[in-house]
């Protein structure tokens, strides 16, 4: 079963490496830093980080992001890269200190919700105590200056995922329309989904640490537990 | 001239790493140098220009008295008046800046070393054969350029070389040799091929494109190319037209090793100093955020 979760976003830059000599977006790190502290501090047997990508698989846990595909000068370490999410997760849990066992379960960024749901039942049963750690974003189309330009239907759909978030309404994280999503480049809407499918039944109680977008792009930390 | 390790650069209390790409900001000391004359004339000006530079960026100051033009005389009681006094305020204000003096000979280079300098700006190429020992009795730096057959203040009358870039590595290798047998500390020797000094604007071209010949020896590479004729005659530009010029000839400097550059505008010469740093991967964006949010 679940005995803790997280939600964090999957920007690039959250890998310090990658921003050059500024400090980009402390307060999202220290969000994040926090909510997979919240994480492990309920002592899982395994860390699940899903994240969309473009197939539905597992990836060997050993992997991590390929810093190189996004900075060329910081050099590749060798190991297959990770989907982008599932390698800011990966990030997040090293920075953590985290050694323990780890699922590295990507999800078709296209999966429907049934398959999302389903997908979340299997992780929830990986182990008497799993730690979830759902990695991905909301729109990416919330004005002018966003990577997506702007969508009317943006910010709409965004806080209609932190109201159900809030309510902790897994159903209504499992009722999100995958086209919608789609559209607006919500990129977190697959893991958000397997998220739903872990919990099942369940309401966790839920606690929403960090919800900004100063790129454009909405970015979101929660715990749950 | 085989490719060899760049050597390590101490220069005052600092050691610089090879790959680290150092502004000199001008300071003169003169009523009549060739841009802005009179400009630093003034001793709080002076000390201004100095604030300014440090604060946009300048890793060295180069402070002259003496013009490299013609023109009147300047004996050297008069540059010591002139520059002693002006480096000893400034060492009182910036105990770690390192201080370079531009003259030729021994008896200023004496005197601004008591004052707090760090390198002596030898751009006569060793005209006062005493420098050297001036550098070494007081551990300080020296560079050691090539003017071809001038002598100081003197300007180019028809110069012609078999191999202008053979003529100025042989110079600037031979004087660096003899400073070291004079006792000055190798990792303070400094080799300047000196754009314009005895040379014609097709010349200092040649020397630019060829300055990774300069480099591979290892020793650390000084460009001065600031606002000099070779920029104006090749755009057909007056001084104070001359910027972007010099930032080019900066630019494809860095490229090929060159360490040190000597540079009325600071801000701008860090700023292209940084971008070529940056594109070469040794120094990381300011701020990266584009496509990465």
């Amino acid at each position: 079963m679940i005995v803790s979760a997280a939600l964090c976003p999957s920007p690039p830059l959250l890998a310090t490496e990658l921003t050059g000599r500024a400090d980009i977006l402390p307060d999202l790190r220290t969000a994040c830093t926090a909510a997979i502290a919240h994480l492990l501090a309920a002592t899982p047997d395994v860390i699940a980080v899903v994240g969309a990508a473009q197939e539905t698989a597992t990836w060997n846990p050993d992997n991590r992001l390929d810093l190189s595909a996004y900075a060329p000068v910081a050099g590749g370490h060798g190991k297959p890269g990770l989907p982008l999410a599932l390698g800011i997760g990966a990030l997040l849990l090293d920075e953590a200190a985290y050694t323990g066992r780890r699922i590295l379960q990507a999800v078709d960024e296209s999966a429907q919700p049934g398959d999302c749901l389903w997908l979340g039942r299997g992780l929830a049963a990986a182990a008497p105590r799993v730690g979830l750690l759902a990695i991905g974003d909301g729109s990416t189309r919330r004005g002018l200056a966003a990577p997506g330009y702007l969508d009317e239907r943006a910010i709409p759909f965004d806080d209609a995922v932190q109201q159900a978030l809030r309510d902790s309404d897994m159903a209504a994280l499992a009722a999100i329309d995958p086209d919608l999503a789609r559209d607006l480049m919500a990129t977190g809407r697959a893991a958000w989904q397997v998220l739903a499918g872990a919990f099942a039944d369940a309401s966790p109680a839920t606690d929403i640490t960090y919800a900004a977008d100063p790129f454009g792009v909405a970015y979101l930390v929660a715990t749950l537990t | 001239m085989g490719d060899v390790e760049p050597r390590p650069l101490r220069l005052g209390k600092k050691q610089f790493p090879p790959e680290q790409l150092l502004v000199m900001a001008i300071v003169n000391r003169t009523p009549d140098s060739f841009y802005r004359p009179g400009d630093t004339w003034d001793t709080s000006a002076a000390l201004d220009r100095v604030h300014a530079a440090v604060a946009e960026g300048a890793d060295i100051l180069d402070v002259g008295g003496v013009p490299a033009k013609p023109g009147p005389e300047v004996t050297a009681a008069e540059e010591i008046r002139r520059v002693v006094p002006f480096v000893a305020a400034v060492r009182a204000a910036y105990p770690d800046l390192v201080i370079s003096v531009d003259t030729w000979r021994h008896e200023p280079a004496r005197a601004v070393c008591e004052a707090g300098a760090d390198l002596l700006n030898d751009t006569w190429s060793g005209w006062d054969p005493l420098l050297a020992n001036v550098a070494a009795e007081f551990d300080v730096g020296l560079v050691c350029s090539h003017v071809g057959t001038l002598t100081p203040r003197t300007r180019p009358f028809r110069p012609y070389f078999t191999d202008v870039m053979a003529d100025v590595a042989d110079r600037v290798l031979g004087l660096a040799e003899r400073a070291v047998k004079a006792g000055v500390d190798p990792a303070r020797i400094v080799i300047d091929p000196a754009h314009d000094f005895g040379k014609n604007t097709w010349h200092s071209l040649e020397l630019t494109r060829r300055l990774g010949e300069l480099t591979a020896t290892g020793w650390p590479v000084l460009l001065s190319a600031s606002r000099k004729d070779f920029v104006g005659e090749t755009l057909g530009a007056p001084v104070e037209d001359r910027l972007a010029g010099t930032l080019a000839v900066t630019t494809v400097g860095a490229w090929l090793g060159v360490r040190i550059f000597r540079a009325h505008d600071v801000k701008a010469t860090r700023q292209a100093l940084d971008m070529v740093a940056a594109i070469r991967g040794d120094l990381p964006p300011a701020r990266a955020v584009r496509g990465l949010a």
